[in-house]
Formats: structure tokens, C-alpha cells, sequence
């Protein structure tokens, strides 16, 4: 392996989806921003003219906030063709690794969400009790629950579509998942009270409608897997 | 020493004083020290409810902030030697009065009774926070309305936070007539969503009005349904176990042909 200013820091490869550019991960950036100017002067009537090359730029093991990427951005977009698609590095801070972390896990609640109550919580939730009217659950992911479901319910909190809301038994005031809402039938409309199912069910958002619909909890796996 | 009982219910109008005046005086009935405390300052019933409105002199705030021992503030009753009031001030608002204070005077009453048994006010501000700062358990008390078991429900998740044992339910004007037909909830509605033990139900009738209009509490009276509902509430608290009453009350003998033939009574 080649080292030193010896050692090409830009290297552009061409792939499938479009155009691949790797920058070394060793050099200091402002070595790395030269030598990406140099090579966009070079290249520039390459680059200037044709239709819009849509660009990943892999950083490889070198950390990128958002000001250097924007200021590799500028640099490769000064060729008008280019179009910087996706930054993709190895490398995280703890802080979005926690975040990361926290998406991806379970809680577990062991209680009883009574009125006025709220439960919430990052990624996915698994309540062991009911959800009282006037009580309300949320997570940024699915929301599972061993009990009945009477009050609210919140799934996709920051905007996951793909998110569920399941429950034993399904009799809601009120579920959404991420801007997607359902209120349960008026109390008298419904002939009667009691649950909207007599079987376990969770409420998913169905396309192309974007509307909240049911299904039994049994055929989750196939939701899971579309 | 006495342990303080709190009748909660969040909602006004469910019967938490009525409930309150007919546990002391069914516990009283019983031969046990009871103490009756009044906390709705500013809007006291308690006193009315037990007919001893006339005997004020000193009230809870004037206990509380020591302008009289908390004997003095005392109200013998009528009936019974074994069962006092301390009645809340009328002339004053709920925050005339804080956790601490109360918490002090439930204290200075312990070793004197076996049950001091506190009227919450309406609602879950500074009243019902008073209130349920001097109890060791808690009774919630919730009639078959939504509305009022929705209150409850948020009076149960509140009473969770505190320092208390597992609160206790008592459904209050249940009738029987409606619940047959779905247009109440009904006891086991109410008992399932709530989720927590059941004192004791209270079946409507007349005569609590009526007892109450004379300043006698129904307890008194071994006639009444409500009355047995709530003399058995008492001896549940005593610990004897005691069978749920139903509350269909006596059939004549039409109806109890028709629900052998399956027909609505």
C-alpha cells in the first residue's frame, strides 16, 4: 500500500448504482479537501456536462460531522452533474450509537396505564397490563400489548410507517401510528360495548389507502417480512 | 394504634362523604374508636351527614395550626360514645391547610382510636393531597357511570405513586334493573378495569337520601339493602370475610318463574 501525498486520497469508482467516491480515512481533512479540489478542476469539464450522476461518498473509517459533509459536498457539487446522494461512514458517535441502540430495544412495562396516565418510550414496547380509557402508550417503534387495550396507543412516534400496534384485546379510544389516526366507532354506533375483535389483532397502516386496518396477531409475521 | 383509612373517588357526587359517615358509624356499630376527619375545607358536608352541625366550635385549620389542641376540635356524636368528628373549617379554602399539618394531626389521633377515617374533597389538587398525605390505606369509591370510574381510575393511578396499600373499591348506587339490560356498566365492568380489590357495593336506595336529609346515618337503620352493604364493608375491614350481597334483592314469585324461563326479570 502506497503512503504519504504518494498515495491517491480521492479515488472515484464507478458501480452499479452511479458513481462510488472513496476518500482516505489516514490524511488530515484539509490534505483531503486539496486534493479533492484538485481533482474537480482536473475533471470538471468531465463532469460539467451530461445527465446528473448521482454520488455515494464513502469515508471509510474517518468520523464525518455534518460540517465536513457539508463542505465535501460543495466541493463535489460544484460539477453540476453531480448529485451527492448518501455519505457513508464506519464510524458513529456513542451519542447516535445510544440513539441507535435504544431504537432497536424492547422495554418491557409491568403495569397498569390508568387515566391520565402516559408510558413512552424509545423503540419498541411490550406492555404486561391494560391500557385504561384516558390512559395513553407510545413508542418511536411497535407497541405491543399482553392486556386489553382500551385507551390510546402511539406507534411510530417520529414517523416510522412500518410500525404496529398489537394487543390481546383490541377495544382503543384512539390508536396512530406515526400522522396516521383511527378512532374507535362511537359508542353508539357500536351495537354494543366490549372488543372490536374476539381475537388477538394488531393495527397497521395498509397501502395504498394510508389508512389504520387490522389483522390478526398471527399473521404479524407476515407484515414483518414484506 | 389506628390505622387511617382515606374515601377517595376523584369525581364529586359518588358518595365519598355519605360512605365516609356510614363506615364510621358501621365500625362504630362494631364497638370500635373511630375518628371521622373532614378534609373538604370550605365546603364541609360531613358534619351535616352526621347531623352534628350544630355542636362546631373549633375545626380541623384551628387544630392544625395549633389556636386549639386537636381534642378540642373533637365532636362527640349523637349515638355512639366510641365514634368523634373533627370537622373541616367552612370559612377558610383547601389551601389553608397542607400535607404536613394533616400528617400531624392523624398522628395525635392514632393512639387514641382504632380508625380515623378521612373525607377526601372532590378532585386531585391540594384537598385530595392533603387527604391522602395522614392515610395508610386507601377506599376509592366510584358509582357505575363512565364518567365516574374514568375519575377513578386516574385516583387509583394517583394512589399508586403514594405511600399506601393497595387501594380498596366500593361501588356505590348500583341498581339492578339497568345493569340487566347493558345500559350501565356493571359491577364486573367496573371491578375489571379498575383492577383492584372490591370492598363492597352499595345498592341505590331511597332512604340514603332520606337518612341523610335527617342527619342519621343509613347504617343506623338494619332495614335498609344499603345499610347491610355498608355495615358488611365494615366488618370486611375488620377482616372477616363476608359474601358479596346480590343485588337483585328479593324476587317476587312472577319474576323468579320468568328468569327460570330465561326471560329478563
Amino acid at each position: 500500500m502506497k503512503t504519504g501525498s504518494s498515495k491517491n486520497l480521492v479515488t472515484i469508482k464507478g458501480t452499479k448504482e452511479g458513481l462510488t467516491i472513496i476518500l482516505d480515512d489516514q490524511c488530515s481533512f484539509d490534505d483531503l479537501k486539496v486534493e479533492l479540489k484538485d481533482k474537480m478542476a482536473r475533471d470538471k469539464q468531465v463532469f460539467s456536462s451530461g445527465p446528473e450522476v448521482e454520488v455515494l461518498v464513502d469515508a471509510g473509517y474517518r468520523y464525518v460531522n455534518e460540517e465536513h459533509e457539508k463542505v465535501i459536498t460543495d466541493l463535489l457539487e460544484e460539477a453540476q452533474a453531480i448529485k451527492v446522494k448518501e455519505f457513508h461512514s464506519e464510524v458513529i458517535t456513542k451519542e447516535e450509537a445510544k440513539r441507535q441502540r435504544e431504537e432497536d430495544a424492547l422495554t418491557a412495562v409491568t403495569q397498569i396505564i390508568r387515566s391520565g396516565q402516559v408510558v413512552s418510550v424509545r423503540g419498541d414496547i411490550l406492555l404486561l397490563g391494560d391500557v385504561n380509557p384516558g390512559g395513553a402508550i407510545e413508542a418511536t417503534g411497535n407497541v405491543y400489548i399482553l392486556g386489553t387495550l382500551k385507551g390510546t396507543a402511539r406507534a411510530g412516534l417520529e414517523g416510522n410507517l412500518q410500525t404496529v400496534v398489537s394487543a390481546s384485546v383490541m377495544e382503543p379510544n384512539q390508536i396512530s401510528i406515526s400522522d396516521v389516526l383511527f378512532y374507535a366507532p362511537d359508542r353508539y354506533e357500536k351495537k354494543q360495548s366490549g372488543p372490536l375483535f374476539d381475537e388477538p389483532v394488531y393495527a397497521y397502516i395498509a397501502t395504498p389507502e394510508k389508512e389504520i386496518s387490522f389483522e390478526k396477531t398471527r399473521l404479524l409475521n407476515q407484515f414483518k417480512t414484506e | 394504634m389506628g390505622e387511617a383509612i382515606v374515601i377517595t373517588s376523584g369525581k364529586g357526587g359518588v358518595g365519598k362523604t355519605t360512605t365516609s359517615a356510614n363506615i364510621g358509624t358501621a365500625l362504630a356499630l362494631q364497638g370500635k374508636n373511630i375518628c371521622l376527619v373532614d378534609t373538604d375545607i370550605g365546603l364541609r358536608n360531613l358534619d351535616v351527614v352526621m347531623g352534628l352541625e350544630n355542636r362546631i366550635i373549633y375545626d380541623l385549620v384551628d387544630a392544625a395550626e395549633g389556636r386549639c389542641r386537636v381534642q378540642q376540635a373533637l365532636i362527640k356524636d349523637k349515638r355512639f360514645d366510641c365514634l368523634h368528628l373533627l370537622p373541616a373549617a367552612q370559612t377558610k379554602d383547601k389551601s389553608a391547610l397542607n400535607p404536613e399539618q394533616m400528617k400531624q394531626v392523624v398522628e395525635e389521633l392514632k393512639p387514641d382510636y382504632d380508625y380515623i377515617i378521612i373525607d377526601c374533597p372532590a378532585g386531585i389538587e391540594q384537598g385530595y393531597k392533603n387527604a391522602v398525605s395522614g392515610a395508610d390505606q386507601a377506599v376509592v369509591v366510584t358509582t357505575p357511570d363512565t364518567s365516574a370510574v374514568r375519575d377513578a381510575d386516574r385516583i387509583v393511578g394517583l394512589l399508586e405513586q403514594e405511600e399506601l396499600a393497595a387501594p380498596k373499591l366500593v361501588i356505590n348506587r348500583v341498581r339492578s334493573h339497568l345493569s340487566n339490560y347493558g345500559d350501565t356498566l356493571d359491577v364486573d365492568d367496573v371491578v375489571s378495569t379498575l383492577a383492584i380489590d372490591l370492598l363492597g357495593m352499595i345498592v341505590d336506595d331511597e332512604e340514603v337520601l332520606k337518612a341523610a336529609h335527617k342527619g342519621e346515618p343509613i347504617a343506623m337503620n338494619p332495614n335498609s339493602r344499603a345499610s347491610i352493604g355498608y355495615r358488611n364493608i365494615a366488618r370486611r375491614i375488620l377482616g372477616e370475610s363476608v359474601p358479596l350481597m346480590s343485588i337483585e334483592g328479593k324476587k317476587g314469585f312472577f319474576a323468579k318463574m320468568k328468569s327460570m324461563l330465561g326471560l329478563k326479570a
